[in-house]
């Protein structure tokens, strides 16, 4: 069994990037397991890019990526998700021409394929129960739903998968504050339930109260890292990135 | 009593449409299954309906087997042909930008249709009809039997996809990359085994055209390029990527097409599928149910 404080993603000296263009500059960052890790920065920082050479969707990448002791960075995304790491992407990328019970089986689908039909259904039970809303919705077209909602049933398909590390991008982009604060509420709950958090945001200041630990990127770089809250009163991050000072 | 010949005359153009119809919309459904999950058009689509019935000759003529035995290997050799291409063709391709997998598909028919002149040479074959060739007359309406299969095929061929892609988690995988392929990655599909799916099922839909075809209108080695173009004109009027789009647009072509030849001029029949595919592309680029089509459809 693994440790107190052991990491469960550990990312050494990686580049990623479109062609000709490095979106990402030699970064290497850790996620403690059971922890919430946001990293923030503004739009064009790398951020995205970040996450898809995690998650496997973009292949331009070079250096290590570890999770759970193995080297997934050359893995193909379908390969990925099968081992525990699930990507939200941004724009929440539902299937947004089928109904919400069928976005939600197919974030099982790898379970469907290995016939694990309990494993199925005590997802469906608690992705429903954590989201009533999206029951009620079940038959509904994905692509008519609210934007809120639409963030819940993307966050539901990945859990469906049973994920120990869930990767969440911009999880606030477009919502009202009030639904923010919902899907916040949310994220700091899959979290105490034992799910590992990396979470990207522009909105740093919400970012920062739920993380146990975050990053900084500037440009493609990492430019400033520590506890969570020790950022909250960093004078430079004030001014930078929370609209104080 | 002319109006009586001619209401007569016009229901045998109807029957007669809609049965050279349901070939279309086969054609067009397997367009769509294709292009669906990699926005190309596989041109050698043709080429499967083409081998459907020679094939079918093959094994039950030549070899002399059963119909219903003949009719499932030939659906087989078909489909595995159109597996290979996937892995042939499409799959080795270095730079897979769509255009290029377009023309791997052109250069794929070439192949395959020289493959079968070099089998069965430049005549044409016929296949005995299913169940004879004895005319059905329901109310002096003369009928060949073989209609009633191919439209009964093209019913049995659309209630199995409508289950396919709404009741089993394979079918509904393969809609997943047509909506979104990046997510679709995500929630663990291979994207190379779907479009590898697509071809199959795809070949075997081309498959059944051409063994249900042939009975009727005979078939040779050189047959492909036209029905991929009715097909294709039938998908794009329908709506490129919609199934009911793909039946509706080929039994409006098949009946455009019976009536135009039967009414105006015979010797035209093959041009009236172009200009109903040129009419769409300058009116309603989008098809009869295709709302989305036409943004995807601008990127080549």
């Amino acid at each position: 069994m693994s440790t107190e404080g052991s990491t469960i993603l550990k990312i050494e000296q990686l580049n990623a990037g479109y062609g000709a263009i490095a979106a990402i500059k030699g970064i290497s960052l850790q996620v403690p397991k059971g922890k919430v890790v946001s990293i923030i920065g503004a739009n064009g920082a790398g951020k995205s890019t970040l996450l898809k050479a995690i998650s496997g969707l973009n292949a331009d990448v070079s250096g290590r990526i570890v999770f759970k002791d193995q080297d997934i960075l050359r893995l193909p995304a379908d390969r990925i998700v099968g081992l525990g790491l699930s990507h939200v992407a941004e724009g929440r990328q539902i299937f947004a021409s089928m109904t919400v019970a069928d976005n939600i089986e197919l974030g099982a689908y790898l379970f469907h394929r290995r016939r694990k039909r309990q494993v199925i259904a005590d997802g469906k039970e608690t992705v429903y129960g954590m989201f009533p809303i999206l029951a009620k919705r079940a038959t509904q077209i994905a692509g008519t739903l609210s934007g809120g909602e639409q963030q819940m049933l993307a966050i539901a398909r990945a859990l469906m998968a049973r994920p120990a590390l869930l990767l969440l991008d911009e999880p606030s982009m477009g919502l009202a504050p009030l639904i923010v604060r919902d899907i916040f509420r949310t994220i700091k709950q899959l979290n105490s339930t034992g799910t590992t958090i990396l979470l990207v945001e522009q909105n740093a200041r919400a970012a920062l109260q739920i993380a146990d630990y975050a990053y900084v990127l500037e440009t493609g770089c990492i430019v400033l890292q520590g506890p969570a809250r020790q950022l909250l009163d960093d004078p430079k991050i004030k001014a930078a990135y929370l609209g104080v000072g | 009593m002319e109006s009586f010949a001619f209401s007569h005359q016009l229901l045998q153009f109807m029957v007669t449409g809609l049965t050279v119809g349901a070939i279309y919309a086969m054609v067009a459904i397997g367009f769509n299954i294709i292009y669906n999950v990699t926005e190309v058009l596989n041109l050698a689509q043709g080429e499967f309906v083409m081998l459907g019935g020679l094939v079918m000759v093959f094994i039950h003529v030549s070899l002399g087997l059963p119909l219903v035995i003949a009719f499932a290997a030939t659906v087989l050799v078909v489909t595995v042909v159109g597996v290979l291409l996937d892995r042939l063709a499409i799959r080795p391709v270095r730079q897979p930008t769509v255009m290029a997998l377009i023309i791997a598909t052109v250069a794929a028919s070439m192949i395959i249709k020289g493959g079968a002149m070099l089998i069965w040479g430049k005549n044409p074959y016929d296949l005995p009809a299913f169940s004879g060739r004895e005319p059905i007359v329901v109310g002096g309406l003369v009928l060949q039997s073989q209609y009633l299969w191919v439209i009964g095929f093209l019913v049995i061929i659309a209630i199995a996809l409508a289950l396919f892609f709404n009741r089993t988690i394979l079918g509904k995988a393969m809609r997943a990359c047509a909506d979104n392929g990046d997510a679709a990655r995500l929630v663990g599909i291979n994207v190379r085994q779907m479009v590898l799916l697509a071809f199959g099922v795809s070949a075997a839909i081309g498959a059944v055209a051409g063994i249900t075809l042939t009975p009727i209108a005979l078939m040779d080695y050189d047959r492909g390029a036209m029905l991929a173009i009715k097909g294709f004109a039938a998908a794009i009027l329908g709506g490129l990527g919609s199934f009911p789009g793909a039946i509706l647009g080929g039994v409006i072509l098949g009946l455009i097409e019976s009536f135009g030849a039967g009414f105006l001029m015979s010797g035209y029949k093959d041009a009236y599928a172009l200009i109903v595919l040129l009419l769409v592309l300058f009116v309603r680029p989008s098809g009869i149910l295709g709302s989305m089509a036409v943004a995807r459809f601008k990127r080549f």
